[in-house]
């Protein structure tokens, strides 16, 4: 069974607002990073000028991808911003000049279906998709496989509390994800697919069902309305009833966010490579929360300044990701990311201090690694008892922190752990 | 641009907090508590058994060690910790092992006691490991351990209100009463003396202060699951095993239902699967280990309830998994990852649970069948052509009821108490019991004890059973004629070198004669060897060890104990070691 927990979504504040766009920036600042790697070479210096999707650099090593331009444009500089693992990484800085110039390739519609599987793979890689529910992994990397691929399953549930990108999303273009699927299915020769969404999500559901008829192939399944839900293994459990130990080709299964779906949309069908993105700008430290198509690139700080605009509240809290899971960045300084659906300002929450563990076991019940958080924090510089608690299957949910009557912050005890263990293993 | 804060994720908390946890601990003790102060306090003071510090004394033993508890720790916390004791306190729960402590008490416990035990539950129990969240055992069943091994008492000769008897006021508990059975016992040995199970069920029974009423511990095992603040799979699995095991013990005895329910439902199980168990900071913390727990619990408190001495096994068993907890948390740990690797740990304990249970309703089988009855002890019979006088003793309630019974031809004709110091004897000789008895000899099995004095009655019924069975079952050997040592003793050699003293002497036994060799030097018997005997009963005085207890014992002849069923054997022989000693006293002398 899946295990987690039922959270408030929260997710009225950014939808009550239309969904925006702000696709010109003056300045974008691409940050150097795939993912978590920063192992990056770059092709580009100061001065050059570049078109929308033009190559800036590649990530280097297993699963190489391009990091593309979003705007055309002259390279005035190299900066460092924020990412949203509250790091500050090297962005090179474009100065926009409106033109949306193409290096001849973009917006010729395809026929999508005339594709290989190895066109395919082809266009995904080079159009930068990656991985847009928080990962950032290569998306070609997963369909680059000998092993038969059974199941599409598309995730949409979307389980973190404020978060709303994807579905607004799914509302405007669930026709157009629908043929992209399809056409998935179609090169990748896949029997069957499997869209996840939350079953308190009707709308959704509905919306698809609009399209779906034609797809007998694509299946609507409903799964709880619990978080983590959308993390990929309880997805493929709640969906397929199959477990996995690393990845889940293991059980012939590709777990694609429905955001990345829409991404490889625009790949076949118009060439556009990964250059804009709708991300959920909300919270209650903002006077208007809303949902928002940006380019891969902008700054926060200027889409709030903009659209949002904060309170008059003097703690905030500014965060990269949803409640669960986000990170605190130490200034609105934070670049869009393709893996970045969510920035959250909230009111400073009061500190309620922690008392001593009573050992009520609700970090353990709730742990959706199953992981035993109480025990891992108990032995955190133990090295040899972590070997046994597999402590690295920790995913950082944050539930056992949510959960725990003491206050107790116990993700940062697994953290310490995770970290205790990472330096043996060096 | 602008600056932030930095902090630490998540942002969402959970609204529960340990402090509510506790809280819903407190309504949940609330109605047993109030329940306790009915039983014991209301209904006494009602009935006007009780004056108006009787009325309250369940509330007193109650708040007495909750406060020596909030005390004890405020001053540790102030003079050791050096902390703001106020503060500490807040979110430490320091009344709770207080407040255990007294519910699990029996209602006349000295306070003097419960203030100590108090006392150790909080500073040893807890305190000295390091307080709330650190503490290994339960902190209130180490209080009452310590008061039981302090004070060398057992929990039976405490006085305990019971509703059902009301104009008694006091008697043993179900499962005290239940130890004193031979066998397994029946329904009405074991649950009528208490009413039905209904009593037993809203929680009439004699008890400690706050563990009788199975009802409310159920009910508080429904809030607290509800709410979310027990582990529920502890007392479940807990009661679960006992309630199997006692069902298999029973069906070996045709008493599984009546049996099951009576183990489930007696002692401090409800209670201390609900609330002791389920501690949480000395409980498992992983699903599959509380499981496990749970199953362990079970076991060991129906091995403690049976094959101990002890009557209750709750305090026992919990304390006892309380130090394993870290180990099952392991298995539950690796068992999360791969469910797998925790069968063969469940394979054990079943395995156990049902073997055990096996074996002890076997055994119980075997005690029902042989129905020796330990309590009962013959101390003289005397033979006279058709007539046999028995000089009899049985453990009745508060003392061994000792009587003289004379049977002439399959008959009782006289049933007359010699000896007694039992404190409901009053109510047996009010109602003509005895001679009831006599008048219903021939269906002794069904008759009714008087209610009230439970106890003192069924002892002289057993009396009486015991006796015409031990008159059934030897009557074709015996009645040939009145044996006495004195008369049929004679030395038959004696020869001495100055130091060692031999005697060979005959006697008259059970049944025949018996040869003995005795040899004495220096006042003290060096070895008695049996050179003859066709006493059918001496098979059992060789598997006693008589001989080497006489010669061990020497110095005590006198009042050293024959052996129960073969009494007569071995008095004879004791009598016959007894004459030799005078005789060669005598040749001393000489």
């Amino acid at each position: 069974m899946v295990t987690g927990l039922k959270l408030i979504g929260k997710k009225y504040m950014s939808l009550k607002n239309k969904v925006q766009e702000y696709l010109n920036p003056e300045y974008v600042y691409i940050p150097l990073v795939v993912g978590n790697d920063t192992n990056i070479s770059v092709f580009v210096k100061k001065g050059d000028y570049v078109y929308k999707g033009s190559i800036l650099g590649k990530k280097q090593g297993n699963f190489s991808i391009p990091i593309l331009s979003s705007v055309s444009g002259t390279i005035i500089d190299f900066q460092e911003k924020y990412y949203l693992n509250g790091k500050k990484i090297k962005c090179i800085i474009i100065q926009n000049d409106f033109k949306e110039l193409t290096e001849n390739k973009i917006n010729i519609k395809d026929d999508m279906n005339k594709f290989s599987k190895k066109d395919f793979i082809e266009r995904l890689k080079d159009n930068g998709i990656i991985g847009m529910g928080g990962a950032g992994f290569p998306t070609y990397a997963k369909y680059d496989t000998d092993k038969t691929i059974k199941t599409l399953l598309v995730n949409a549930v979307e389980c973190e509390p404020y978060i709303t990108a994807d579905y607004s999303l799914i509302l405007e273009h669930a026709e157009q994800i629908l043929e992209c699927i399809n056409t998935i299915l179609k090169i990748n020769k896949i029997k069957e697919c499997y869209i996840a969404i939350k079953k308190n999500n009707s709308k959704l559901i509905n919306t698809f069902n609009l399209y779906i008829g034609t797809y007998p192939n694509i299946k609507i399944c409903e799964v709880k309305n619990i978080y983590p839900m959308g993390w990929e293994k309880n997805v493929v459990k709640e969906v397929l009833k199959k477990d996995y130990d690393k990845l889940p080709i293991e059980v012939g299964t590709i777990v694609n966010n429905v955001s990345t779906i829409y991404a490889i949309y625009e790949a076949l069908k118009n060439n556009q490579p990964l250059i804009d993105r709708i991300i959920t700008i909300t919270g209650e430290g903002l006077q208007k929360p809303i949902n928002i198509k940006v380019k891969i690139g902008t700054l926060v700080s200027e889409i709030i300044e903009r659209f949002n605009k904060y309170k008059d509240n003097k703690d905030l809290l500014f965060v990269a990701g949803g409640p669960m899971m986000g990170t605190t960045i130490p200034t609105d300084d934070l670049v869009v990311t393709p893996n970045l659906n969510c920035v959250l300002v909230i009111p400073k929450p009061k500190i309620s201090p922690s008392i001593e563990c009573l050992r009520c076991g609700k970090c353990v019940k709730f742990c959706p690694a199953k992981l035993a958080p109480v025990l891992i924090k108990d032995n955190c510089n133990n090295i040899d008892i972590l070997k046994t608690y597999e402590v690295n299957r920790c995913i950082e949910c944050g539930l056992c922190s949510y959960i725990c009557p003491s206050k107790i912050n116990v993700r940062e005890y697994v953290r310490l752990a995770k970290q205790n263990i990472g330096k043996v293993d060096k | 641009m602008r600056e932030f804060p930095l902090e630490k994720g998540p942002f969402l908390k959970a609204n529960n907090k340990t402090s509510k946890m506790m809280f819903h601990l407190l309504i949940a003790l609330f109605p047993i508590i109030i329940f306790s102060f009915y039983k014991n306090g209301i209904i006494p003071y009602n009935k006007g058994v009780t004056d108006i510090k009787g009325l309250f004394l369940p509330l007193i033993v109650i708040i007495v060690p909750t406060l020596t508890s909030f005390v004890t720790e405020m001053i540790y916390a102030q003079f050791f910790l050096h902390v703001d004791a106020l503060k500490y306190v807040k979110s430490s729960f320091s009344i709770f092992p207080g407040l255990f402590l007294g519910l699990i008490m029996p209602l006349n416990t000295p306070l003097s006691m419960l203030i100590l035990g108090a006392l150790v539950a909080t500073l040893i129990g807890k305190m000295l490991f390091g307080g709330f969240g650190n503490n290994i055992f339960n902190p209130a069943l180490v209080g009452r351990l310590f008061i039981i091994t302090a004070y060398a008492i057992t929990f039976g000769k405490y006085i305990y209100h019971n509703s059902y008897e009301l104009d008694t006021i006091t008697s043993a508990t179900p499962l005290t009463n239940a130890s004193v059975i031979e066998g397994i016992g029946s329904y009405d040995t074991l649950v009528k003396p208490y009413g039905n199970f209904s009593n037993f069920f809203v929680g009439m029974i004699p008890g400690s202060v706050g563990e009788t009423s199975a009802l409310l511990c159920l009910v508080a095992f429904i809030y607290l699951t509800i709410t979310k603040t027990i582990k529920w799979r502890i007392p479940t699995f807990y009661i679960l095993t006992v309630f199997i095991m006692s069902f298999i013990i029973g069906a070996f005895n045709d008493l599984e239902r009546t049996y099951s329910l009576f183990q489930i439902l007696s002692g401090g199980l409800m209670f201390g699967a609900v609330f002791m168990a389920t501690d949480p900071v000395t409980s498992p913390t992983t699903p599959i280990g509380q499981v496990l727990y749970g199953l362990c619990l079970g076991l060991l408190t129906v091995i403690f309830r049976h094959l101990t001495p002890y009557p209750e096994g709750v305090l026992t068993s919990i304390l006892t998994m309380n130090m394993l907890v870290f180990i099952i948390d392991k298995i539950g740990v690796k068992a999360r990852f791969n469910y797998k690797k925790s069968i063969p740990y469940f394979a054990i304990i079943i395995i156990l649970i049902v073997s055990l249970s096996c074996y002890i309703g076997l055994e119980y089988r075997k005690n029902n069948a042989v129905e020796i009855d330990s309590n009962y002890e013959i101390y003289s019979k005397t033979i006279e052509n058709d007539t046999v006088t028995y000089m009899v003793g049985q453990k009745g309630y508060s003392s061994v009821l000792k009587a003289k019974i004379v049977i002439k031809n399959n008959k009782v004709i006289t049933y007359e108490v010699l000896e007694q110091n039992d404190s409901y004897y009053s109510k047996v000789e009010d109602s003509n019991y005895i001679d009831q008895l006599i008048k219903n000899q021939d269906s002794l099995e069904n008759f009714d004890t008087i209610a009230g004095a439970t106890f003192t009655s069924n002892g002289l019924k057993k009396l009486l059973i015991n006796t015409l069975n031990d008159y059934k079952n030897n009557k074709n050997e015996e009645i040939k004629g009145n044996i006495d040592i004195n008369k049929d003793y004679e030395v038959l050699e004696k020869n001495n070198d100055g130091i060692n003293y031999n005697y060979v002497v005959t006697h008259k036994s059970f049944s025949g004669t018996t040869k003995l060799s005795i040899t004495i030097s220096n006042y003290a018997i060096t070895n008695i060897t049996v050179l003859e005997t066709n006493d059918s009963y001496y098979q059992k005085v060789v598997d006693n060890d008589y001989i080497n207890y006489l010669i061990n014992n020497q110095s005590n002849l006198e009042n050293i104990d024959t052996i129960t069923g073969a009494t007569y054997t071995s008095n004879a022989i004791k009598q016959a070691v007894l004459k030799t000693i005078e005789e060669y006293k005598g040749d001393l002398n000489e």
